[in-house]
């Protein structure tokens, strides 16, 4: 007995020392990518909330004072921030279940068969791969009022009486730019959700078909629960993207007519590098991003849950 | 934000060590050219061919992020050792501490008895000392269709009144009288009609009547009249010329930087004169450029050398041909021949009454971004003119 105690007695600091080493092994590989991310994502972030609190103007570096809680305090009493607030919701709200659903109406066309599906596939993905900032001069100019081609249409088809600013119109002017959006990245949903079409088995629509179930009662029962994850995750993916998307604004409009497609990125953008604010535009940036934290926070619980249920 | 200061000088420091010994100077200069056609490069060989000793890097930054990207590099601790400068970036740049007064340098340099007189004065720093030295200079002035004023029996407006009974004349169908320009860069135009009329960019100088009813007589032309086409607010210094060009509009403002463009679309049928008189006031915008030496440099002699070569008449020209502006030496002047005469005629002839904008912190913030939003607002019906100028009253409060 004793002799056996012993042997385990020697054997256990060993095997702890081994389960210990092998324990480690997951941070170690893990570390540059932690550092990594610690020095170019978190480092700017503490830098972006420390300056929040500052007083900090450009041009003028020797006048950097700390405010505590002033830019805050200013920013929520400034009606900019509520007419961006509003409007980031519009933006984001309008254009990433556009852009989800006619991606889904894309990529199920593309699912059937017919001939030159290849080609249809390859160009489909063409706006998503322009630069945004080539996408905007483009729909700035198919939306120019005097020379552009879309009022030269509608014009011509009679539709409209009188050329629109579409992008001089304070009411219509955000509409156009989130139409712009929609074009550019529905292709993306179209991509994603075609991959997640292609691996829904065949079987399950010929059992569906012999046991008599609709066209829709096969989309709904089948093809939406084989997307579920996929559109989750597109969706989440672009809802931060969509959010944080300032180039196709900023060329169309520059945020303009006054502030009729401010967005609060753009907010912050404009005060801090065309104002030179830091410390405003920094208190714009942390507090997008708080909210913008919330919400992805709430969809990742909801929706997710939802998926994997 | 020193951090980031130490960490660019660092790598500053780092990258002289290895380089300083074996090369020549280098100069870093930032210069913006729209123009594709491009002679930065011959400049450049001819100035390291008369200078062996010396190596020029010129990047071309892009407009428009051109004073983001700048300030954000004096800040940075990596600004170029010269650059092409505004005059309205002037006050804040010497706020900064970043400009290298250079006034004995032009002192006692042999071209400056061939600058154009007074662009010097013009463009003294906010504290009297000389930081800039003038490069090229442009004038805004009326174009108009001579054409389309023939048929119509109207004679290019002297007044303001006349300039505004011949934009609702030349109003017709899709057809505009005058191509407004209410976006990015438009306060310029608005100056006519707005500043020329007794506003001025100080404390008081926005809200007096006048200054108000000069608003609302331009916003006028745009809701009452409609001979501004509705595109305005949205309307930069692309939709102008590209509206003009296509005969969408019979009058724009703008400078000789667009007259090459201009005439090959149009031919005889585009003219200029200067812009008409408001009230027996005239007001245009004089359009600058300058170089000027940071402070923070350490080849400030090579610098020197650099700029001075291309305010030099032969370079001058050279220069300003490529950018399409006017250049500041006599001599460059006397023989220049790169535009019809009737726009160089148009703005020599604006220049007694060509200004500058007040040169105070707030301008910069005026020009870049408060102007257009205010405008933007006021054409569209979202705010009324009195409450416009409030607005930008409030940047110049102090």
């Amino acid at each position: 007995m004793s002799s056996i105690n012993d042997a385990l007695a020697l054997e256990a600091p060993r095997r702890r020392k081994r389960s210990r080493r092998s324990g480690l092994l997951p941070y170690a590989l893990l570390t540059p990518a932690v550092v990594v991310v610690l020095i170019i994502v978190f480092a700017p972030m503490v830098e972006a909330l420390v300056t929040s609190f500052y007083e900090y103007v450009l041009f003028r570096p020797n006048a950097a004072k700390f405010v505590g809680l002033d830019n805050f305090v200013t920013l929520f009493n400034d009606p900019v921030f509520w007419t961006s607030l509003w409007q980031t919701a519009l933006w984001i709200g309008l254009t990433v279940p556009l852009q989800m659903g006619l991606g889904l109406v894309a990529a199920l066309l593309l699912n059937k068969e017919f001939a030159w599906r290849g080609i249809a596939r390859a160009l489909v993905i063409i706006p998503w791969a322009l630069p945004s900032v080539v996408i905007a001069l483009m729909w700035r100019w198919i939306y120019d009022p005097n020379i552009g081609i879309l009022n030269d249409l509608l014009l011509r088809l009679d539709i409209i009486r009188a050329a629109i600013p579409w992008l001089a119109d304070p009411d219509v002017a955000l509409y156009a730019i989130i139409a712009t959006l929609t074009w550019q990245g529905f292709p993306f949903f179209a991509v994603m959700i075609l991959a997640g079409l292609q691996g829904i088995p065949k079987s399950q629509y010929e059992a569906a078909s012999i046991d008599g179930a609709s066209a829709w009662r096969q989309f709904r029962h089948i093809t939406l629960p084989g997307i579920a994850p996929i559109l989750a995750t597109a969706g989440l993916l672009r809802t931060i993207w969509v959010a944080n998307s300032i180039d196709v604004i900023f060329v169309m409009t520059g945020g303009g007519p006054g502030y009729s497609t401010y967005t609060l990125p753009l907010f912050a953008f404009v005060k801090a590098r065309q104002n030179l604010d830091f410390g405003y535009g920094s208190a714009i940036a942390v507090t997008f991003t708080v909210i913008l934290g919330a919400i992805v926070a709430v969809y990742i619980a909801r929706t997710m849950r939802e998926v994997e249920r | 934000m020193s951090r980031l200061k130490t960490t660019a000088a660092a790598a500053a420091l780092i990258a002289g060590l290895g380089l300083g010994h074996a090369q020549a100077e280098t100069v870093r200069f930032w210069y913006h050219f729209d123009n594709p056609e491009n002679p930065m490069s011959g400049l450049v060989e001819k100035f390291e061919k008369a200078n062996p000793d010396i190596t020029v890097e010129a990047d071309n930054v892009p407009w428009n992020s051109y004073y983001d990207n700048l300030y954000t590099a004096i800040i940075g601790g990596n600004a170029p050792d010269a650059a092409m400068v505004k005059l309205f970036a002037q006050p804040r740049l010497v706020e900064m501490g970043a400009l290298e007064p250079i006034g004995d340098r032009i002192d006692a340099w042999d071209g400056k008895e061939e600058l154009l007189d007074n662009l010097l004065s013009i463009n003294a720093g906010p504290d009297g000392s000389q930081y800039y030295l003038p490069i090229q200079y442009v004038v805004l002035y009326l174009y108009y269709r001579a054409d389309l004023f023939e048929e119509a029996g109207l004679q290019p407006p002297k007044t303001c009144e006349e300039f505004r009974e011949a934009a609702k004349k030349l109003t017709e169908g899709d057809r505009y009288g005058f191509g407004f320009r209410g976006g990015k860069g438009g306060w310029d135009q608005w100056g006519s009609f707005v500043l020329s009329r007794g506003a001025k960019l100080e404390p008081g100088g926005l809200t007096t009547p006048e200054a108000i009813e000069a608003n609302q007589w331009l916003i006028d032309m745009f809701q009452e009249d409609k001979s501004i086409p509705p595109s305005a607010p949205n309307d930069g210094f692309q939709e102008i010329i590209g509206a003009f060009k296509s005969g969408k509009t019979a009058m724009t403002i703008h400078h000789i930087g667009s007259s090459k463009d201009l005439v090959a679309a149009l031919g005889d049928k585009v003219s200029a004169v200067p812009v008409p008189k408001c009230d027996g006031n005239a007001w245009t915008s004089y359009g600058d450029e300058s170089l000027a030496i940071f402070s923070a440099s350490e080849n400030k002699d090579a610098a020197w050398k650099w700029i001075s070569f291309l305010a030099e008449p032969e370079n001058n020209v050279a220069f300003v041909k490529a950018t399409g502006q006017m250049p500041v030496t006599k001599t460059g002047s006397e023989t220049y021949d790169g535009h019809p005469k009737r726009f160089v005629e148009a703005t020599v002839n604006s220049l007694p009454f060509a200004h500058v904008l007040p040169q105070t912190s707030a301008t910069a913030d005026f020009v870049n971004t408060e102007w257009q939003i205010a405008m933007q607002q006021a054409l569209t019906g979202q705010i009324t003119a009195e409450a416009m100028m409030e607005k930008l009253q409030g940047l110049f409060a102090d």
